[in-house]
């Protein structure tokens, strides 16, 4: 065993001089996504002649969009072949493949910080990517609804202009729900579920890198919105408003297309990786459960955002190529956009929930010291939840006049999601049950999410009710109840994954006392934020406004005082987590005396994970006393 | 009890059962959770919803009230165990003594499957029951209904009455007399809100929605666009009222005469 490790730090960092790949990284890929982007400008703009007079061409009159969608997909093909993200694939072209040194120069061993900026295959790199690339996310989209709230704290605020407040709506949905679909299934996803489940790394390395830097391309494309004149449209775009806003719109079909790639290979390769590389003896009712919910959540992805990609497409094409899928003067429907729409929002909020909740529920036995209540009903619950979730997307639509009579059996399908989720309560609830819990921050983030998914599903049955959502669709009321179960509830499941996996990922245990901090300030401004929103909604507030009447004043302001107490609470946890990163207690190798393989593994992981793949005779939560 | 080699019987357990210290405390605080819960649905929404001034407007605030205290015991119960768990604990950097080893418990799995399954149904029968209702009632009522034609664009309601012959941007209806609103929009999607009136539909181009209502109470009416149509849609609202038959047609006739003198 000794040797076996003493073998693996003396091997030699791989130095394939000769080779392509050792020259390209992130720079490489900015300047050549840069110069595809200016070169495709440049003949694009010259090749359509009017553009340049300012003057409208009566047979082309879309040139600009056209002109923006191609640059825009020109900077994202010309990133990934500057990074060095299509090499493989041209060598398979030519009936060769990377070399096995070139491979291992791939997974970046020995590379220090530089291969963060790089290409690179190793899992755990692609964790941290993700890690910051998300925490980066919400922060942009945190500081937006700073910004909103701030306009919304007094009636006739001149904080912001209706314009920038509409598109600060549109830009912090986006970039929101963007970071909540990733925040758990992105950095533990990658970084722990391989070891979690005993693999040496993903099934498909190189699939798993490309997933993160086609994600990064949408970065820049995302931001340019903002210069473009924003997104007026809100995240849900709904045509025709979104065929009539302005070029923002372009920068927002594109980001929405990119993503859908990005999650369609991070989905398919998680799957893979969980269905074919569990560690011998790893049968499925012996798997870790933040594990299943995590592969239910990305398998319901991959269904779920192609058809969102469809319906930016559709959008990109109607703006411009005149085409008129969704312009109801022309004989298209703005209703077939709402479809296409829901079809993918609504799995989509599961998407997001399920892998916050599964990494809960991997946490309340290591620190209950119980076993988890009952596995089988956490796996219905998900899978439960899963299957239904495709069956209720026109719930979105019971107001859109589209078909009445199918108000009543979609509001049934609804309605039925309460008994799944109800397991999900049970299997938390009965592994609390008689139990001492560890007050340790992981473990009040299970607390955390219990009231809030509880008022945010409560809140929801109302809503999934036709008589009631007539008055309460298109409410301040319905801001507040996904709030408290995208961010109430999957936020902070995925708040108590970073506490829980902090020491594994970085080594270091995160600042405790900074941890309590922010936690009160969070969750409780949290509470008082959307309980204001839920007031202002119930007293008749309409929802993505800029301006509203004197009469819902005092909610709005209660509203912005918690918001600003969240704001306060979310800095704090940034400190600690770059703080602590390098500051912090050095941490044990199992902190919190889990029995999953994660812990198994010494800090830094070396490159594919285990010296020697484990053996698996039981489920990971064999705690407890008299068995 | 007396011969502790005997097996409880099923009575004697539920007594030990609820005689222990940890099951009275959480009972305790599942009644203290339940009662608030209860409370806040029964004070909440009367407190701070507008007039209710139809039929769906009362549904609504009726469906956002019972079922809080239906689902109040439920809320209690996940509270009253998470609670209980807060209160007992452990702190410090050593992890607490194992617990008892209980992997699942299948009569209270089957139970409380059972049972939210039942209060699903209750919400879906609740629901469906109030929506055949109020169909019924809107197609008893189609054919005395007072015509309302909804134009929104942008930013702005306008109102068109082809049985009276005028077109406003203020929305006044009789009282007790089925109205029936005709909703398009000539631009992009808005969402035609008469908050007090309880019901809501969207308008799109090219199609007409219906809705109706009967508004049964005099006051004031809010209108307000209920689906983001661009940069001015939070200013997209007006006022109207229900009024006595008497004070409508006086007011049809000054608008006829306003139009006439224009």
């Amino acid at each position: 065993m000794t040797t076996l490790v003493t073998e693996q730090h003396a091997r030699p960092v791989p130095n394939p001089k000769k080779s392509l790949i050792t020259k390209l990284n992130m720079g490489t890929g900015v300047i050549l996504g840069a110069l595809f982007a200016a070169i495709t400008y440049y003949l694009i703009r010259h090749s359509l002649q009017t553009i340049t007079d300012g003057a409208v061409d009566p047979l082309n009159p879309n040139q600009n969009d056209q002109l923006l969608i191609a640059t825009m997909m020109a900077w994202s093909i010309g990133f990934l072949i500057g990074i060095g993200a299509f090499i493989g694939p041209f060598r398979w072209l030519i009936g060769r493949d990377l070399t096995a040194e070139e491979q291992l120069y791939l997974a970046g061993d020995g590379q220090g910080i530089k291969r963060y900026f790089k290409y690179c295959t190793d899992h755990k790199v692609v964790g941290i990517q993700y890690l910051v690339g998300v925490m980066t996310m919400l922060g942009v989209g945190g500081t937006m609804a700073m910004m909103i709230r701030t306009n919304l704290a007094s009636p006739g605020s001149k904080f912001i202009t209706p314009v920038v407040y509409n598109s600060l709506v549109g830009l912090h949905g986006i970039t929101m729900i963007v970071a909540m679909i990733i925040v758990a299934t992105g950095p533990f996803g990658n970084y722990i579920m391989p070891i979690m489940i005993g693999a040496r790394d993903m099934a498909f390395p190189r699939l798993n890198a490309l997933s993160w830097w086609v994600l990064f391309t949408a970065i820049p494309v995302l931001c340019s919105a903002w210069f473009l004149g924003g997104i007026p449209t809100g995240w849900t775009a709904y045509a025709p408003l979104s065929v009539q806003a302005g070029a923002g719109m372009d920068a927002f079909l594109m980001t929405i297309i990119i993503f859908a790639i990005s999650t369609a290979v991070a989905g398919a390769n998680i799957t893979a990786t969980v269905v074919t590389m569990r560690a011998k003896g790893m049968k499925w009712n012996r798997v870790p459960i933040f594990v299943i919910g995590s592969t239910i959540s990305v398998a319901l992805a991959i269904p779920a955002f192609p058809t969102f990609m469809l319906s930016m497409i559709m959008t990109g094409m109607d703006r411009s190529f005149n085409t008129t899928f969704f312009d109801a003067h022309m004989g298209g429907s703005g209703w077939l956009y709402a479809h296409l729409f829901w079809i993918m929002g609504h799995p989509e909020v599961y998407v997001i929930l399920l892998p916050g909740v599964a990494a809960l529920m991997e946490i309340a036995p290591v620190f209950v010291r119980k076993p988890l209540f009952s596995f089988n009903a956490a796996v219905l619950g998900f899978a439960g939840i899963a299957g239904l979730s495709v069956l209720v997307w026109a719930h979105h639509m019971y107001i859109s006049g589209w078909a009445n009579n199918l108000n009543g059996p979609f509001m049934i399908t609804t309605e039925m999601i309460s008994i799944p989720t109800g397991l999900i309560f049970l299997v938390l609830i009965g592994t609390l049950w008689r139990g001492k819990p560890w007050m340790k921050l992981p473990m009040l983030s299970v607390f955390a999410f219990i009231w809030n998914f509880l008022i945010g599903g409560i809140t929801g049955i109302y809503l999934s009710d036709v008589p009631a959502d007539n008055y309460l669709h298109g409410s301040m009321f319905v801001t507040a109840h996904f709030h408290f179960t995208l961010m109430g509830a999957a936020l902070t499941g995925a708040i108590g994954g970073l506490a829980f996996w902090y020491p594994k990922m970085t080594g270091r245990m995160l600042n405790e006392r900074a941890g309590y901090i922010s936690f009160w300030f969070v969750q409780i401004g949290f509470n008082v934020l959307f309980f204001g929103m839920f007031v202002a909604g119930a007293e008749g507030q309409p929802r993505r406004v800029a301006d509203y009447a004197h009469q819902f004043a005092t909610s709005n302001l209660i509203s912005t005082a918690g918001a600003y107490s969240v704001g306060i609470g979310m800095i704090v946890l940034l400190w600690a987590v770059i703080h602590s990163w390098r500051h912090g207690k050095i941490a044990p190798m199992n902190p919190w005396g889990s029995k999953t393989l994660e812990w198994t593994v010494p800090y830094p992981v070396p490159l594919e994970n285990f010296d020697e793949l484990p053996v698996i005779t039981s489920d990971p939560y064999g705690y407890g006393k008299g068995k | 009890m007396s011969d502790h080699n005997l097996a409880p019987t099923p009575g004697d357990r539920a007594t030990t059962f609820f005689k222990r210290n940890d099951v009275r405390r959480t009972s305790v605080i599942f009644i203290l959770w339940t009662a608030t819960f209860t409370i806040l649905g029964i004070w909440l929404y009367p407190k701070f919803m507008p007039r209710i001034m139809s039929k769906e407007m009362l549904s609504a605030e009726n469906i956002m009230i019972w079922f809080t205290i239906i689902s109040a015991p439920i809320a209690g119960i996940v509270l009253a165990l998470a609670t209980n768990a807060f209160l007992n604990m452990h702190r410090g950097d050593t992890p607490p003594e194992e617990g008892p080893a209980v992997r699942t418990n299948g009569p209270v799995v089957v139970i409380w499957t059972v049972a939210s399954t039942i209060f699903a149904l209750v919400a879906i029968v609740w629901g469906i029951v109030e929506l055949n209702v109020q169909s019924v009632e809107a197609a008893a009522t189609s054919k005395s209904a007072m015509i309302v034609e909804v134009t929104g664009s942008q930013w702005l309601w306008t109102f068109n009455y082809p049985e009276q012959g005028i077109e406003t941007h203020q929305l006044n209806l009789p009282i007790n007399r089925p109205v029936e609103f005709d909703i398009r929009s000539v631009d992009v999607n808005h969402s035609f809100w008469p908050v007090q009136l309880g019901v809501k539909v969207d308008a799109n181009a090219m199609v007409t929605t219906v809705v109706r209502t009967t508004p049964n109470k005099l006051g004031e009416i809010d209108v307000k666009c209920a689906e983001l149509c661009g940069i001015l849609h939070a200013y997209m609202e007006t006022t109207g009222a229900v009024m006595t038959e008497a004070d409508f047609d006086s007011w049809v006739s000054q608008v006829q005469q306003s139009g006439a003198s224009a």
